[in-house]
């Protein structure tokens, strides 16, 4: 009996497959032969929710409907959450792919891979990634020359260089806390180091492979550097609650490189409003889906400046007096 | 999208049978899946990225996993830590092997040839490359296993699974067996691991997380659907249970749920699978869980 349905079961998904090959001769590979849609369709995927990711989702879908995209009426999106769970990615990304998008949003590394690795044809938009070519999505960050183009999310490091030594001005030692475990991290603090150390500071690097080593490095960080830098990173936004706690016993401030970290008990940055990179990821799609541009010759598109943005209260609890030309530049 | 499913199936269901000789024949909780998993994609990748071949990179892939796997065996047997705590240390050890072999938690493959591009000049359609990769491998594989199950070492091994008061009263090393369990277990979920990353595209140390879910899933999958079977019968169930998993993944997805809640909804699914043969027994339904495709 149990045999004879183990046979079945070989037997159906051998037939499926015999099907799936003759069928497929066919048809062109890739889906060419798509038909004109009235409405464009888009297809979103997220790696993870956080804070951040879920805000750059947010102002990307905003700013879609402000250039006349609503969603269910005049575009359809279609979103995927894979939540940090690399093995269900490449499935997401197929049913993305299988609406037959006008073109595709990854939001994070891992999902950016994993649509690039699932289409060559479809364009394909990055949201939030520091450096596409490090992680193997473009030839080139200003020539991407494939179906890819997109928004960095490299913070504007000399602009936050600048503004601790203005904030404090007898800083010496900037103690940087990072997860080992993400690729965005890496690239980040190795710009950060390069910038901080040619202005003259000492730059102490403390990779954690993940959330529970936070605390134990921050209490050893606190012991050692004047002021703590952050960059933009999951895992420390995801801990950043820890971090704050712990610099604060030590009054030591702390300098993220996004601005919600500020309001969350940073002191200051010149961050990238993550709003905003959605903004700049949504025009990018719709120059993409109105064929007003190609990705292969579309640069990636880096932020120059950021907004700065001050938490005065932490400031005064930790007796930083904060230039008045920098307030008068900090938009509330 | 059905194929390609498929394939991913088959690919997972590697895993599967790596796990199945410690989970089920030893009944061993190895830990080390989830550090041994992505050590073979990041060996795998790394071995590609620096020009060698994919074959070649992809057994490196699996011989990383299986020097892991002796690493928790030595741990357990000779050191006598608990083997649930071994397989942990090993794990989390490989987290930073990984990235001393990677040299960053993320390798990308865009560009770079792949073991399924071998298959590239026969111009299939799309997804049979790693159908048919898979397919070969997995004959491969079970054929490995079954010559070596039918030696006099493999009947040891059974043994010392059985019954390891008994085994060594017939003078079996039941250390070594337990080291040899681990070794080719691991070497399996290392090479599966290799593979993955290579449909992926890419190598992360975080892809470890949540992979012991979906190998024992074929496991309890291929045992429910087809009861008792023989060996052989056994790992083409598992190969079955993984695909069919990975097919119950995609209707979740298709059905448009919210996927923001996926593990939700695969663990549901898991815990239907595992309560269908009480339900059946109380209701006196003699189908013992149909699939639900």
């Amino acid at each position: 009996m149990t045999n004879k349905r183990l046979k079945y079961a070989v037997a159906i998904i051998s037939g499926i497959l015999f099907i799936s090959f003759i069928t497929g001769f066919d048809k062109s590979k890739t889906g060419l032969t798509k038909q004109p849609q009235k409405v464009p369709t888009i297809g979103v995927l997220q790696f993870v929710s956080h804070p951040s990711l879920d805000l750059i989702y947010k102002g990307f879908v905003e700013e879609l409907e402000r250039e006349g995209y609503k969603d269910k009426e005049t575009i359809h999106i279609d979103f995927q959450n894979g939540q940090a769970d690399q093995s269900k990615l490449s499935s997401m990304s197929q049913q993305l792919i299988s609406k037959k998008p006008d073109a595709l949003v990854g939001i994070a590394t891992p999902a950016a891979q994993a649509l690039a690795n699932q289409t060559t044809d479809i364009p394909i938009i990055l949201g939030a990634i520091s450096d596409p070519k490090a992680a193997g999505l473009v030839k080139d960050n200003n020539h991407p020359g494939g179906n890819i183009t997109g928004v960095s999310d490299q913070s504007p490091v000399e602009a936050q260089v600048k503004l601790m030594k203005e904030l404090l001005p007898t800083l010496k030692t900037i103690g940087v806390i990072y997860s080992s475990a993400e690729d965005n991290s890496q690239s980040q603090v190795d710009r950060f180091k390069t910038v901080a150390q040619k202005e003259g500071l000492t730059v102490k690097t403390y990779a954690v492979p993940s959330t529970n080593e936070i605390s134990q490095m921050t209490h050893v960080m606190t012991g050692e550097v004047d002021a703590i830098y952050t960059p933009t990173d999951n895992t420390i936004a995801n801990g950043f609650q820890t971090i704050v706690s712990i610099a604060d016993e030590a009054n030591i401030p702390i300098f993220p490189s996004v601005d919600t970290m500020v309001e969350e008990g940073g002191i200051a940055t010149i961050g990238i409003n993550q709003y905003d990179l959605g903004v700049q990821t949504a025009k990018m799609v719709v120059d993409v889906i109105t064929k007003k541009k190609s990705p292969s010759d579309t640069p990636i598109y880096t932020f120059q400046t950021g907004d700065l943005v001050i938490n005065e209260e932490k400031a005064q609890k930790l007796g930083i007096t904060i230039p008045k030309t920098i307030k008068e530049e900090a938009k509330k | 999208m059905i194929v390609s499913t498929i394939g991913q199936g088959i690919l997972w269901s590697v895993l599967g049978l790596g796990i199945y000789l410690t989970y089920r024949i030893l009944d061993f909780p190895d830990l080390t899946t989830e550090g041994s998993f992505p050590l073979g994609g990041a060996i795998c990748v790394t071995a590609i990225t620096n020009g060698v071949s994919p074959i070649v990179a992809t057994l490196l892939g699996m011989i990383g996993g299986m020097l892991a796997g002796l690493t928790t065996g030595l741990l357990y047997t000779k050191g006598k830590i608990p083997v649930i705590l071994s397989g942990i240390l090993v794990m989390s050890a490989l987290n930073s092997v990984m990235l001393f072999v990677m040299k960053s938690p993320n390798l990308s493959l865009l560009n770079q040839p792949k073991l399924f591009s071998l298959l590239s000049f026969a111009n299939l359609p799309a997804n049979f490359d790693v159908v048919l990769i898979g397919l070969i491998i997995i004959a491969i594989v079970i054929a490995c296993l079954l010559g070596f199950l039918n030696t006099d070492l493999g009947q040891a091994y059974i043994a010392t699974g059985d019954n390891e008061v008994m085994a060594k009263s017939l003078g079996i090393h039941t250390d070594k067996m337990k080291i040899l369990g681990l070794v080719v277990s691991n070497g399996l979920i290392g090479l599966s691991g290799a593979l993955i990353a290579q449909s992926d595209g890419y190598a992360d140390i975080n892809k470890g997380i949540g992979v012991i879910v979906i190998g024992l899933a074929s496991i309890i999958l291929g045992e429910l659907l087809f009861g008792e079977l023989t060996m052989i019968e056994r790992f083409i169930a598992i190969v079955v249970g993984s695909i069919i998993y990975q097919l119950l993944i995609l209707a979740v997805i298709k059905l448009s749920f919210d996927t923001t809640y996926l593990k939700f909804y695969s663990s549901v699914i898991l815990g239907i699978c595992l309560i269908i043969p009480e339900l059946s027994r109380k209701f006196g339904n003699k189908k013992g869980g149909a699939t639900n495709d």
